[in-house]
């Protein structure tokens, strides 16, 4: 399933998920947009336990502004980051 | 915060860039990963998860992880005991040391 298109804007779900967990914390509750769907794979957070990771999970790219990720941010205004996050830590950016 | 690993963005002080050899040890926690992994005996997913999961992994170094969380996932599903691991590392040691 894959819930979201380049361009979409998301927020990474500011959600504690005790285990194993495919979403750095310094993302969480960040906002940012879809740069590119990067396949669909077996959830790793289940396979870290054994499990088959089934159904398959999205993995995005997705971009974030910088400056809206860090305090005090000193570097140029379009710097950007990229992660690689799955689809189950991504919500539309207009719901809470 | 996900666990103990889960650092990035936070202050850490100044980054120690200085180089080491990797030790034959290393080397061998490495290879024996590898060949658990072409057994079908361990995965990168599940060894992740055990490294995270060390109590004290912040005092060990990344190679001290890697052999400490193949050991726990070992004896977790049953493969070898801490009993077996720690009597062959004594045999070792005293092979190593001549005694």
């Amino acid at each position: 399933m894959t819930s979201f298109h380049p361009g979409d804007r998301v927020r990474v779900r500011a959600a504690e998920k005790p285990g194993h967990v495919r979403a750095p914390d310094y993302l969480k509750g960040r906002s940012g947009w879809i740069s590119s769907i990067l396949g669909h794979f077996p959830n790793p957070e289940d396979l870290a336990y054994g499990l088959s990771g089934m159904p398959e999970r999205t993995l995005y790219r997705v971009g974030f502004r910088q400056s809206g990720l860090w305090d005090g941010y000193e570097g140029p205004a379009g710097d950007r980051l990229y992660a690689d996050v799955y689809e189950h830590w991504l919500e539309p950016e207009g719901e809470q | 915060m996900s666990g103990v690993h889960d650092l990035g963005g936070s202050s850490g002080g100044p980054v120690d860039r200085s180089q080491h050899e990797v030790e034959d040890w290393e080397r061998l926690a490495d290879a024996i990963n590898s060949a658990l992994g072409g057994r079908g005996l361990q995965t990168t997913d599940q060894h992740r998860r055990a490294i995270e999961s060390l109590p004290n992994y912040r005092d060990l170094g990344y190679y001290e992880r890697w052999t400490a969380a193949t050991e726990k996932l070992l004896v977790e599903k049953g493969i070898l005991t801490s009993e077996e691991i720690d009597e062959k590392a004594d045999e070792i040691e005293r092979r190593w040391s001549g005694s």
